[in-house]
């Protein structure tokens, strides 16, 4: 295991406000990194710049870097490349309104796979690797909208495994469910990191401490602390850290 | 965010077991005297109090468990609430230790008024060993109030000079029984007694580990050494 996503001194501005005051972190692959910190600490913020997210938003300003397998994503990568290395599962579920399968096979559509053999065995090994197929072989063809809030957000991760990404972004992905179908996207990001590299952010902080190698506490856009999620959450070293995870502000 | 009711449950759980502690401290206090002064009165008492020690322990472990299940403590919370569990086990094993002792001195005095024979002289050394274990316990006490983890280091060296008395204690009564001593029985019972203040001892130095592990997240718990030493103590050579 190594270093995938190298961050170096990044700063983001959404006009006049400095949501990210230089961030330096170094994201290890093959791990469940969470992100961790109170609203508006700039959390999501840094995790929608490890696949250019921020793009869209209005007055953005980015400085500093932020590599992929040591290529810069900002200068030598091409955004839809990124996009189909990180992909990325957001807090709420936003299936396609189409089939299960036409969602799956959206991605590697898109990415120019047109043959229905193929196709038909990508979206069995995502759904299998979204630990869905059993639960919805026999209906590929019907609306992804039909499915309930936990199976349609495992069908988005299935979605987003489809084109085969290195990096998984998952924002506070498990908020919106029940606590079974948390625990069973929980059990997929341990399943899953054993190919993927994840980065969630997540407010929950029994889910960072159950299931992240490595836990970043943010706050006002500085990462204040980050480290082993056993060290972190035993014996964090920054006091502001240990007030925010023991609930005494935030 | 503040946690009110949280940190009210952890301060009452924290002054319980300080409260456990005095408690503690106070039948060692009770038992040296009982030994030395062979006094049957105090001895019964402590061994009657020991019920209350019983019910301490219970209470906070209770109380533990709750603010577990319901506040999920992490960090130092956690650290703290993990420690006094099992320092709490450590200071009831004390007491029973004390009240181990207790009984004995009870046993001893019968035995002496129904036959007569004369009480055995106990080596010097018991007393020493005695109140340096008191202290032990004494200055674990004040570092957990305090979080002072040196005064909790300097209560774990002390352990040696017990298991140093310990050993001379044994070899004092040994060459007695050699020489042909009476009293046989009350020998045995010493013998009981020093193994008794050596294990109270210990139990001190394992409530100092738990302290340096609320402090600084270290825990190294003293019995790891202890029994590692004493395998290489006994390998054969």
């Amino acid at each position: 295991m190594g270093t995938i996503i190298e961050v170096k001194d990044l700063h983001l501005w959404y006009g006049q406000k400095e949501a990210l005051k230089g961030i330096n972190l170094d994201i290890q692959e093959h791990e469940i990194t969470a992100l961790i910190g109170p609203s508006g600490c700039g959390k999501s913020t840094f995790m929608k710049c490890l696949n250019r997210m921020n793009d869209l938003v209005k007055d953005c300003r980015i400085t500093g870097s932020v590599k992929l397998n040591g290529i810069d994503i900002y200068k030598d990568m091409d955004v839809n490349m990124l996009r189909k290395n990180v992909g990325m599962v957001f807090q709420k579920a936003n299936p396609f309104p189409m089939s299960i399968y036409d969602n799956v096979a959206y991605g590697p559509r898109v990415h120019g796979i047109k043959n229905k053999k193929q196709l038909d065995e990508i979206v069995e090994k995502s759904l299998r690797g979204a630990a869905l197929w059993d639960e919805c072989k026999d209906r590929l063809k019907t609306n992804a909208l039909g499915m309930s809030g936990g199976q349609q957000q495992r069908l988005c991760i299935a979605r987003a495994i489809a084109v085969e990404p290195a990096v998984l972004l998952m924002d506070e992905s498990t908020s919106a469910l029940d606590p079974i179908s948390t625990a069973k996207i929980e059990e997929l990001c341990l399943e899953l990191k054993k190919k993927y590299t994840i980065v969630m952010v997540t407010h929950n902080m029994q889910q960072a401490n159950r299931i992240s190698d490595t836990t970043c506490f943010f706050l006002l856009g500085d990462l204040i602390e980050h480290g082993p999620t056993k060290q972190i959450f035993l014996n964090p070293k920054n006091p502001k850290t240990e007030e925010y995870i023991t609930g005494r502000f935030g | 965010m503040a946690r009110p009711e949280y940190d009210r449950e952890l301060k009452r759980i924290n002054d319980n077991v300080r409260a456990m502690g005095l408690e503690v401290t106070g039948a060692i206090d009770n038992t040296i005297h009982a030994f030395s002064q062979k006094d049957t009165r105090i001895a019964s008492q402590v061994i009657a109090n020991d019920a209350t020690i019983d019910r301490m322990e219970t209470d906070i472990e209770e109380a533990c468990i709750g603010i577990v299940i319901k506040q999920q403590p992490v960090a130092s919370d956690w650290r703290k609430l993990a420690s006094y569990m099992r320092m709490i086990g450590d200071l009831e094993r004390i007491a029973d230790n004390c009240s181990d002792i207790c009984i004995i001195i009870k046993k001893v005095e019968g035995m002496k008024r129904e036959t007569g024979e004369e009480g055995v002289s106990v080596p010097d050394v018991f007393k020493n060993m005695m109140l340096i274990m008191r202290e032990m316990v004494g200055d674990t006490i004040r570092a957990f109030l305090t979080s002072d983890i040196e005064l909790a280091q300097s209560a774990v060296e002390k352990d040696e000079i017990v298991d140093r008395d310990f050993d001379e204690i044994m070899k004092e009564i040994g060459k007695a029984l050699k020489n042909g001593a009476k009293a046989v029985e009350q020998y045995e019972y010493l013998i009981l007694i020093d193994k008794y203040v050596e294990r109270m001892a210990d139990h001190a130095a394992n409530i100092a580990s738990w302290i340096a592990f609320i402090v600084n997240g270290e825990l190294k718990m003293q019995y790891t050494d202890r029994y590692q030493k004493a395998a290489e103590e006994t390998s054969e050579k």
